[in-house]
């Protein structure tokens, strides 16, 4: 798609603009870490478009952690408009998770209405990592650390400004729309791509010490691994908190709660986690993956067998999000170098 | 706009509410708006206001003015579902999975061996065959239950469908154990696959009851000389929002709620928690 060049002061009336039409979140940073936040008509502020992603996954402004899907049995309720979401700053790791989100909400028969909305209406305004955070391993799995897919707008920062690259007729319509903010992207070009590449080897350099099996390899390593006491192994420090599931961009199961609110009746729908000991369990009792390190494999089988076979895509982002967040310490790096060893 | 909600349930009237055992009842229920399901399929029904499960309805798919699911008292929700009377209002959704396939039953011997409660979808299978008998062979209909008063839709078991069609269709009754009125036949459902007249060449079989029932049928089916493509399995998982999306009732490759319940045995052979 089309490349432009966009200086700061302009980026900054662009968002001011669209925060006129859009709910507009950006990361902000806290802690050295980033958070997204609502931006509103003050525009950029000391927002970080830049370097690495948000501690949060941008799953949850498509399909929030809990949230209302059905009221039934009675008078609807008038729901308030509200302006779509506009997400700047929205890494690699993040546009990967879509293909995952998309087939799980959005695949027919039966699409999710609520998610399948967010998605047409909402803006994704993606930009480059422009360093690489400790647990990040996205190349290691055939990520970059760039984005290339699933964007409305991409910002490449470099010290004069950003080149934007469109990356959907959305994007394209509101480039169009604000062109005087944008210039010609040719005398940036070459600066873009070679901090690009430069990223990339020194990610590699850095994910080596992992001894990640190859992608096309990491399928199959699961497979032979399957029977082994490696998961125990795995699960021994696990207390089953779901910090990983709630954390993971490509984490997505859920259940259904129904409660009764007033005159109507209300169904919500949960974040949920296949770690915990009742996630398979039948009413009768009976439970196919009663042991931790069953359903510690599980979460394995599902990322790395089932999405491959499925989609041809794992279902993980290379994030490293729930290396992080594991109060057990379990790295998920640590775990696929396992699954290629003896 | 809007894409239709597959998440909410339809208004349903509680019509009857029949006694079959004392841990089974059938709820013989009016939706609001028709639910066309295919004997096979489940459909999720709602407490209003306190949750769902999945069930596969019983009644016969050719009936169109009432849906009857026959339900063991097994935890929170069909404890709850076990309190319903007359009148009173659920909800319902569906139809959701894969039916029977009953175009490829067609000309063939069909066997259906059923264990307990298993014996509610298969009662729906069961009609649809009886439905239109002249485009199948024959029809054996396997029941096995724990004892005579655990034994459901008794009229139909014991009376009614043993004189339908004395040449076409045919029953094997069995209990574990007997009672003191007990005439019949004394042992493990298997025990009724025992001396089979059928060509197994010309024959598919259905089977549908507790897991461990369905393991031990299956082990004997091939025993028997079925090959893993003759034999239909309904997968009992835990299921949430019964359209593929929540993960609970994944199977391998499979989501439960949407590639089956109905399984053939071949294709999901090599799963390995499916007996669990």
């Amino acid at each position: 798609m089309e490349l432009y060049f966009i200086n700061k002061p302009n980026l900054d009336r662009l968002v001011k603009n669209l925060s006129k039409t859009y709910k507009i979140f950006a990361p902000v940073k806290a802690d050295n870490k980033r958070f997204y936040k609502e931006i509103g008509e003050n525009g950029l502020g000391d927002s970080v478009i830049g370097e690495i992603r948000a501690v949060e996954a941008i799953k949850s402004f498509y399909f929030p952690a809990r949230t209302k899907i059905a009221e039934y049995f009675s008078k609807k309720t008038s729901n308030k408009e509200e302006k779509p979401i506009a997400i700047i700053g929205v890494k690699s790791c993040d546009l990967a998770s879509f293909k995952v989100m998309d087939y799980v909400y959005a695949q027919e028969p039966f699409r999710d209405p609520f998610y399948v909305a967010k998605r047409e209406e909402g803006l994704i305004i993606s930009s480059d990592c422009t360093c690489y955070g400790e647990t990040c391993f996205c190349v290691a799995i055939g990520i970059m650390p760039y984005p290339t897919e699933n964007f409305d707008i991409n910002l490449s920062e470099f010290d004069g400004g950003y080149v934007a690259e469109s990356g959907s007729s959305k994007g394209e319509k509101i480039i169009k729309e604000y062109l005087e903010l944008f210039q010609s992207a040719e005398p940036y070009m070459e600066k873009i791509n070679s901090n690009r590449k430069k990223l990339k080897e020194d990610l590699l350099e850095h994910v080596k010490k992992s001894d990640i099996p190859p992608k096309d390899s990491v399928q199959g390593a699961f497979k032979s691994k399957f029977d082994s006491n490696l998961w125990e192994d795995v699960a021994k420090t696990c207390v089953e908190c779901g910090a990983c599931n709630i954390i993971c961009p490509a984490c997505h199961c859920f259940i259904l709660m129904d409660q009764k609110n007033g005159n109507s009746f209300e169904r919500l729908r949960m974040w949920d986690s296949c770690l915990l000991m009742s996630f398979a369990r039948v009413a009768g009792g009976a439970n196919p993956r009663k042991l931790l390190a069953q359903r510690m494999r599980n979460r394995f089988d599902k990322k790395f067998n089932f999405f491959f076979d499925t989609i041809g895509r794992f279902g993980c982002t290379g994030c490293g999000r729930c290396t992080e967040a594991c109060p057990g310490k379990i790295d998920i790096r640590e775990v696929l170098s396992k699954l290629q060893k003896s | 706009m809007m894409i239709d909600n597959p998440y909410l349930p339809i208004k349903t009237e509680v019509l009857d509410v029949i006694e079959e055992s004392s841990n089974i009842k059938t709820f013989r229920l009016k939706p609001e708006s028709l639910l066309h399901f295919k004997a096979g399929q489940f459909v999720e029904m709602s407490i209003p206001g306190k949750g769902e499960a999945p069930f596969t309805p019983s009644s016969s798919q050719y009936e169109k003015d009432k849906l009857e699911i026959t339900i063991m008292k097994a935890g929170r929700i069909t404890s709850m579902i076990h309190s319903l009377k007359k009148g009173d209002i659920v909800g319902l959704r569906g139809p959701y999975g894969k039916e029977y396939p009953l175009s490829e039953f067609e000309g063939k011997e069909i066997l259906l061996i059923g264990g307990g409660v298993g014996l509610a979808p298969l009662r729906a299978l069961f009609l649809a065959l009886v439905h239109d008998i002249e485009k199948y062979k024959n029809v054996l209909f396997c029941c096995g239950s724990r004892t005579p008063s655990d034994i459901i839709y008794k009229d139909c078991v014991l009376d009614k469908w043993q004189n339908l069609d004395k040449k076409r269709v045919k029953l094997r009754i069995t209990v574990d154990r007997k009672d003191d009125s007990w005439k019949g036949n004394v042992g493990l459902v298997t025990t009724t696959l025992d001396n089979l007249d059928i060509n197994l060449k010309n024959s598919v079989s259905i089977v549908c009851g507790p897991p461990i029932m369905m393991k031990f049928a299956t082990f004997k089916l091939l025993e028997v000389g079925y090959k893993p493509d003759q034999i239909y399995l309904s997968m009992e998982k835990n299921m949430s929002c019964g359209v593929g999306k929540c993960g609970h009732c994944r199977l391998g490759n499979f989501y439960a709620c949407k590639d089956g319940p109905v399984f053939r045995y071949d294709k999901i052979s090599h799963i390995h928690e499916i007996w669990d």
